[in-house]
């Protein structure tokens, strides 16, 4: 198997966060990440990023009038 | 009067099968709205107006397990939808964004120099209205995987499914959505003054 460039290895970087790489492609990024520690710092910047914008998308409550108005669209 | 009977009773059973169907998924569906357009009002109309399209395309629907999947890809639909026919179009390829690193613009630029947690520190000089607004310059084609996966933990899998493209589409959304992220923090960073020059990259 070829040894990833970091250019390659920091493209799949999101995928590795997101658990969608298997296989080769899965076995080539972490054998890179092993020998790269500026590829594994840019990996936990990426995560930490990640953490930062989920924590400020903050949840709301349904609003009593719009679950009124939907159960009364389903309903009629 | 038999047939208008048979046809009133036939309209309750759908309503009913549909309510079952979908009720259980309206607070997640309005929590997605409304963390994807940072609107309460907005959000609510987006809700109202795909229930009613759900309503009308109910009995497409062949597996009420996967209402969920299906509510959210109707809101999202809508929204993509909306806003490719307003103003924005499916971004075309951009290397420039493709490359961009905000992790390596701070090293470069050294916004802290005092500081021995440099990446840390310079994210948290952002105010929390600051990234909601970021993320909200996000074209709608990138936000709406991205707060997909932020908001509701979707895999590839499902996200291929509620916007209705191949997977490699969604890594490519997620990639670049994420990176115009990055780039619109830097610039709110630079018109704010926490850093000093602007190096396109």
């Amino acid at each position: 198997m070829k040894p990833l460039t970091c250019e390659e290895a920091s493209r799949q970087l999101f995928a590795l966060l997101d658990r969608a790489l298997a296989g080769e492609a899965l076995d080539a990024l972490e054998g890179h990440l092993e020998a790269c520690l500026d590829c594994c710092e840019k990996l936990e910047f990426n995560r930490k990023l990640d953490g930062f914008v989920k924590e400020r998308l903050s949840d709301s409550a349904l609003p009593e009038a719009l679950e009124h108005r939907i159960r009364r669209l389903t309903s009629r | 009067m038999g047939q208008a009977l048979q046809s009133a009773r036939n309209d309750d059973e759908k309503r009913g099968d549909f309510a079952e169907a979908t009720l259980p998924h309206l607070g997640a569906l309005y929590r997605f709205a409304a963390k994807l357009t940072g609107n309460a009002a907005t959000a609510e109309d987006l809700v109202q107006e795909t229930y009613l399209k759900a309503l009308q395309a109910f009995p497409s629907l062949r597996d009420p397990g996967r209402a969920k999947a299906w509510l959210f890809q109707i809101l999202s639909r809508l929204v993509v939808d909306r806003h490719r026919s307003e103003v924005r179009e499916v971004p075309t390829a951009d290397e420039d964004l493709d490359r961009f690193s905000l992790y390596d613009l701070i090293w470069e630029e050294d916004p802290l120099p005092y500081s021995d947690r440099l990446h840390d520190d310079f994210l948290a000089q952002f105010r929390d209205e600051e990234v909601r607004a970021a993320l909200m310059a996000l074209p709608e084609v990138y936000r709406v995987p991205l707060v997909l996966l932020y908001a509701e933990g979707m895999t590839y899998k499902e996200l291929a499914e509620v916007l209705e493209c191949p997977m490699g589409t969604v890594m490519s959304r997620l990639h670049r959505g994420r990176k115009t992220l990055e780039r619109e923090l830097w610039e709110c960073a630079r018109r704010r003054g926490l850093v000093k020059t602007w190096k396109r990259r």
